[in-house]
């Protein structure tokens, strides 16, 4: 039984699926705590989709992902603030028109590519045959985000809760927004790898929306989501292993079925908790 | 304190938002600062926020500019209770701390200084049994007295409040007015933007009327007449007027005038259309002589 269930950590290949999930998971689920406070997870949804032709020509290059990614990340908020400032149409069209013309000219740029790229590692992450260079590349994403987080969680939080006020005490309201939706590219090009552009948003969206049922402090929450999305992470991929099933679905699975459970027994938000009234 | 000099502000799509607003307001004060949606009251407070660079005109504080002043951690700004998340992750210690920040180095660790100043800002406004609650589990006059806390943390000389009284019940309105009265005591100064006329003379020491100029500024009793509000708000003031015939049988010239824009209604009553402001202050408990 205990060799059955140690079998995956003799696989080289496994041992680093298993790595890889758990700093991706713990990254994202820190950017989690943050993304699902203000109505900003479309915006997360669309940037996952939109860097897509970025990683597909750093694939074509031959450069690391992370480049790609991050120029076509950066290119796709400022033509949404384009479309938003020129046409004063709503912002969930606007993002809905951006994101999936980036993600065209991504799956266009593929087909039509001298090099062969391999498109269902993108769409849908392969996280099983992973390269040890692309284990250093996102170890080196996720050490830098989860560092970056530390260090400005305590302004991101006043800002995300009273910008006016965070303005009054002199923090840089706009460079905080963008150093938080550059680390949510970078971030999104790691976790891509693992669970596919598809299932990018649920990362960075289900563990944080299950530790808000959960939690009243943002401290608090802050370490329930990175905790959650480490774990799920960790045992999405390690699922994986014996049921033969993709991990990127596992892991998104696993991490709605926390949150279900959380929404009936939460003791504030949860469906059984709210009969007794509100949390304190 | 403030001294606002010859202050335009005029934004990039030509509305002029101010213009040439000269006020001196004292430390100790509670100044209301009255005018129509769109008078400029906010674009007033983004000014002395710094958020908004004047046009032409200077501002300062006690003599410094507002850079300084906002470093020092002078100026503190309290929200409109619609333009706060109440279900934001945060108990009512925590927002407090938030106000300790610009105190506290650059990866916001509190010290015991700082955790100190919040306790002593949450007695002071009364709240201090309440400091592991979710704001969202507060009502409407804690909501406010917290982030009134969030200031006095701050160690704020001025605070600016928005609107304050949107959504709250009359009682509830006394108890902030007398946290806003001993704080002013204890040498603050205290800027209330408000279109709820009613509770101006009820609360302020003095009143700037505004309309992109400033129509009128000093003590209550002198500027919030029925001529000057007329000027700060042209035709968007509802007016009941009652006669001296209308309202008793007697020979009695006086006559009632009832001035309001939503809330509480604002009442002239007197000779003449009534110049005299009945104050209802919950101290001396005026009563009106004819019902």
């Amino acid at each position: 039984m205990i060799d059955m269930l140690s079998d995956p950590f003799t696989y080289d290949y496994m041992r680093k699926a298993l790595l890889v999930c758990a700093m991706i998971g713990g990254t994202c689920g820190f950017l989690s705590a943050f993304l699902m406070l203000k109505g900003w997870s479309l915006m997360g949804d669309a940037l996952s989709h939109a860097i897509v032709p970025g990683v597909a020509l750093s694939s074509i290059l031959g450069l690391p992902y992370a480049i790609g990614a991050f120029f076509a990340g950066m290119l796709a908020a400022l033509s949404m603030w384009l479309v938003k400032q020129k046409t004063k149409l709503r912002e969930d069209v606007t993002i809905g028109l951006v994101f999936t013309t980036f993600f065209a000219i991504g799956l266009v740029m593929i087909s039509i590519s001298p090099v062969s790229v391999n498109l269902q590692a993108i769409i849908l992450g392969n996280i099983l045959s992973i390269s040890d260079y692309d284990v250093s590349q996102i170890s080196i994403i996720c050490g830098i985000c989860f560092a970056v987080l530390m260090f400005i969680k305590r302004d991101l939080t006043s800002i995300f809760f009273d910008e006016t006020h965070a303005k009054s005490l002199g923090i840089a309201v706009t460079a905080h927004k963008i150093i938080f939706f550059s680390l949510l590219s970078a971030a999104s090009v790691a976790a891509l790898q693992a669970v596919g552009t598809c299932l990018v948003i649920a990362t960075v969206i289900t563990p944080g929306a299950t530790a808000y049922l959960l939690c009243n402090r943002m401290e608090r929450l802050i370490m329930l989501s990175v905790i959650l999305g480490t774990l799920t992470s960790v045992a999405g991929a390690y699922a994986s292993y014996f049921i033969n099933a993709h991990p990127g679905g596992l892991i998104v699975l696993i991490q709605t079925a926390i949150f279900l459970l959380a929404l009936l027994l939460a003791p504030g938000h949860g469906m059984i908790g709210k009969h007794k009234g509100r949390r304190t | 304190m403030i001294k606002i000099e010859q202050l335009s502000v005029t934004y990039p799509n030509g509305t002029h938002a101010l213009e040439e607003i000269t006020l001196d307001i004292g430390a100790g004060e509670i100044c209301g600062l009255v005018g129509v949606n769109g008078a400029g009251k906010s674009t007033l407070f983004k000014s002395i926020l710094g958020f908004i660079k004047p046009t032409t005109g200077t501002i300062s504080i006690n003599g410094h500019n507002i850079k300084k002043t906002l470093r020092d951690n002078l100026i503190a700004y309290v929200p409109q209770s619609e333009n706060v998340d109440w279900d934001f992750p945060v108990l009512v210690e925590d927002v407090v701390m938030m106000g300790r920040y610009g105190h506290m180095g650059i990866m916001r660790r509190p010290k015991d200084a700082d955790k100190k100043a919040v306790t002593e800002a949450l007695e002071r406004v009364n709240l201090i049994d309440y400091r592991k609650r979710q704001i969202g589990a507060l009502s409407g006059g804690q909501k406010k007295r917290v982030f009134v806390a969030r200031a006095l943390a701050q160690g704020a000389e001025i605070i600016l409040l928005d609107e304050p009284f949107t959504g709250i019940d009359i009682k509830t309105e006394e108890a902030l007015l007398h946290l806003f009265q001993d704080l002013a005591k204890d040498g603050k100064l205290i800027l209330v933007s408000t279109h709820n006329l009613g509770s101006v003379p009820h609360f302020c020491d003095t009143v700037a009327l505004i309309n992109q100029r400033l129509i009128a500024y000093g003590p209550v009793e002198d500027i919030f007449t029925y001529e000057n509000l007329s000027k700060a708000f042209g035709g968007m003031l509802r007016h009941h007027h009652m006669g001296g015939t209308d309202i008793h049988d007697d020979e009695d010239a006086r006559s009632l005038s009832v001035v309001t824009d939503d809330e509480h209604p604002l009442v002239f009553y007197g000779e003449q259309g009534g110049q005299r402001i009945m104050r209802r202050r919950a101290k001396k408990q005026e009563s009106p002589k004819h019902d």
